[in-house]
């Protein structure tokens, strides 16, 4: 099925609509590897150094947001989609931001509680 | 062409020898139009399930005391309410009805861009109303239908979990019809069709499409963190596990503001339709009609913080969202003055559908200026939480949602199944419901002023009378409701022949048989001109050519 689905693209002379096997497992490497990292931030994090929570927090988005770009682009197949569809792939990000940016706006101007976390 | 008899063959009439396979020719049909019937009867359901819960409500509250239902109950009845209706009713309204039946009918298309998923679309909102009618029948819900937390996550012992996956599931069927619009609207528009030539109705499908796509998920994550917080103990919400609660308002709103528009903007696609029809002319500022619903779109996502002026949220976000929230009344207002334009000089034929277009502007607008007064931070203090925003969304959703469900409904009743109905009933059904509607809820905004809290069944003696006249009203308004669904069905047996263009309208909807072959067109269309192309003369020629029972 694969198989014919490939030589049809071909058929069409639409060079970017395909995505290799070989490519699929490399992205699935990677992102083992990115859980391994993730989990082994939080076990360093735990047990040998201590790290400042603003550190901590932007090596375990950094490690996310990596994962989220291999999947969006190759499993998500955003990557040899149309430029239509980049678009509105692009605008969903900014929609987020709009709803990340807005709501950290109202809890910066509320200011943090002095003692985040779970209540004693 | 004949005006005679039903076409021979449609997409209603089917060669299904057993009942079985006819059965099966509905629910396993991937013909935009037969889904768009499906949609019909199931919506139509769930309204008169949410209006069932909305006359125990109006019941209640016809004494000060809380004699009919205890407090726990009337929660209940409440939360049905606003739950079948926001959810079940108002957001798939106009979109899967009248969007599914009329989208590819209007550019020239075949069906959907993808008929299966259109279908998915359909069971996914009945299983997700079947888990939201498991809730009610099993004891219900008692949070109101914003699911607010730290109750919902914590201390509700109500159908919470139930209610909710009804909702997120919901939520898929939302996002693949809006899927599926913007696919079709892009690709599979007729040779001619440009995006300046789109009837005003598929401009605003396509604005509602982009919300639906771009809000509902995030709906959908937040309330499947409410489950998360509320089976497993996750902190999310609850400050006690180190969440925030007014966290799951800004995610809530976030989609529940743009739903707003979900309901609006389809609504408005219609008034124009109706509007430009009914009034024999060129629709008045094309491009500003089109454009005000992409504007309103996009605002839409940056207002949702007016829900949570008391809240706590900041005062500085507070003030924010109030000024954005002006910006609103731009784009509405765009379209209000557009449609006024448009009838000025018009030949105005006060036709059934016309009367709902008519009622859907004067209500639009009261409901839209009282949006105003709760935009400003300082008024909004006075009247949080009280009738009088109880009052001010339902001239909104209802006053415009439903009277343009209902104007949409009357007006390609004719194309859905090739009969015309009785059109003095329709227009008494539309100055009924008119009526019915203003006496239901102005009384509100005055309760709401004098300080009449919402969701409360027990209220101080002096707001009786009010209460009272609302109840009335809603009476009249459920007669409003019942008298259309007698004449629409008679005339599925014993309605006229409508033939392919009764009413005379542009469209390309209306260069096909009444009603429609199974793939719309013998030919693909070409599109050589604008839309609502009357000629200059249209209106004149037609006021002088206008006779006692004539069908204009």
């Amino acid at each position: 099925m694969a198989e014919q689905q490939h030589t049809n693209a071909h058929h069409h002379g639409d060079r970017h609509t395909h995505i290799s096997r070989g490519t699929y497992y490399r992205v699935f490497v990677a992102l083992m590897v990115l859980m391994v990292l993730t989990v082994a931030a939080w076990w360093v994090e735990k047990n040998l150094l201590h790290i400042p929570g603003w550190l901590a927090v932007t090596i375990a988005m950094s490690i996310a947001i990596a994962k989220t770009v291999l999947i969006v682009l190759y499993f998500m197949h955003v990557k040899i989609s149309s430029r239509m569809t980049q678009v509105y792939a692009a605008g969903a990000f900014v929609w987020l931001i709009i709803l990340f940016v807005i709501t950290m706006g109202d809890y910066v101007a509320r200011g943090w509680p002095p003692q985040p976390g779970p209540l004693p | 062409m004949s005006t005679i008899s039903l076409p021979q063959s449609s997409y209603i009439r089917d060669n299904s020898r057993t009942f079985i396979d006819w059965l099966k020719s509905w629910l396993l049909t991937v013909d935009h139009k037969r889904i768009a019937i499906l949609y019909l009867l199931s919506i139509n359901f769930f309204f008169l399930l949410g209006g069932l819960a909305a006359t125990l409500v109006r019941v209640e509250l016809i004494t000060p005391q809380g004699d009919l239902m205890s407090s726990d109950v009337y929660n209940r009845a409440f939360t049905l309410h606003g739950v079948i209706m926001v959810f079940f009713f108002l957001i798939p309204s106009i979109p899967a009805v009248l969007g599914n039946f009329l989208v590819p009918l209007m550019i020239g298309a075949r069906d959907l861009a993808f008929p299966r998923l259109n279908l998915l679309s359909w069971y996914l909102y009945m299983i997700g109303g079947i888990f939201a009618l498991i809730a009610a029948v099993f004891g219900g819900v008692d949070t109101g239908w914003t699911f607010y937390t730290p109750f919902t996550s914590t201390y509700s012992n109500s159908n919470v979990v139930m209610s909710i996956t009804g909702v997120f599931i919901m939520g898929f069927s939302s996002i693949l019809t809006g899927l599926n619009f913007i696919a079709t609207i892009h690709k599979m528009r007729a040779p001619g069709l440009t995006w300046f030539r789109l009837p005003l109705f598929i401009w605003a499908n396509y604005a509602t499409s982009i919300i639906q796509i771009l809000a509902t998920p995030v709906l959908g994550i937040a309330l499947l963190l409410v489950i998360v917080e509320r089976v497993w103990g996750v902190g999310i919400y609850d400050p006690a596990l180190g969440g925030d609660p007014l966290l799951f308002q800004h995610l809530f709103w976030f989609y529940s503001h743009p739903a707003v528009y979900i309901m609006i903007l389809p609504a408005m696609g219609v008034i124009s339709e109706l509007i430009s029809t009914f009034s024999r002319k060129r629709i008045f500022g094309y491009e500003f009609i089109a454009f005000s619903s992409i504007a309103i779109a996009i605002l839409g996502f940056l207002v949702w913080g007016h829900h949570m002026f008391v809240s706590s949220q900041s005062v500085y976000a507070g003030l924010i969202f109030s000024f954005i929230t002006m910006l609103v009344a731009i784009p509405s207002a765009i379209k209000v003055f557009n449609w006024t334009a448009t009838l000025y000089k018009g030949s105005i034929s006060y036709r059934t559908p016309m009367l709902y277009a008519l009622g859907f502007i004067g209500l639009f607008v009261i409901g839209g200026l009282t949006g105003i007064f709760l935009g400003v931070t300082a008024v909004d203090l006075h009247v949080t939480d009280t009738y009088f925003v109880v009052a001010h969304f339902h001239y909104v959703m209802v006053g415009g949602t439903i009277m343009a469900y209902l104007g949409g409904i009357h007006f390609w009743w004719p194309k859905m199944t090739g009969r015309m109905y009785n059109e003095i009933w329709g227009s008494i059904a539309a100055l009924i419901i008119f009526v019915g509607f203003n006496m239901t809820f102005f009384p509100q905004f005055i309760l709401g002023y004098l300080g009449m809290p919402r969701r409360y069944h027990v209220y101080p003696p002096e707001f009786q009378i009010l209460h009272v006249m609302s109840t009335a009203g809603a009476s009249i308004l459920a007669i409003g409701f019942i008298v259309p669904l007698i004449y629409l069905a008679i005339s599925l047996r014993k309605g006229a022949i409508a033939g392919d263009n009764p009413w005379g309208a542009t469209g390309l909807e209306w260069k096909t048989s009444s009603p429609p072959p199974t793939f719309n067109f013998d030919k693909t269309p070409i599109v050589t001109e604008e839309a609502y192309a009357y000629p200059p003369e249209a209106a004149e020629r037609d006021a002088a050519s206008w006779r006692p029972g004539s069908p204009l």
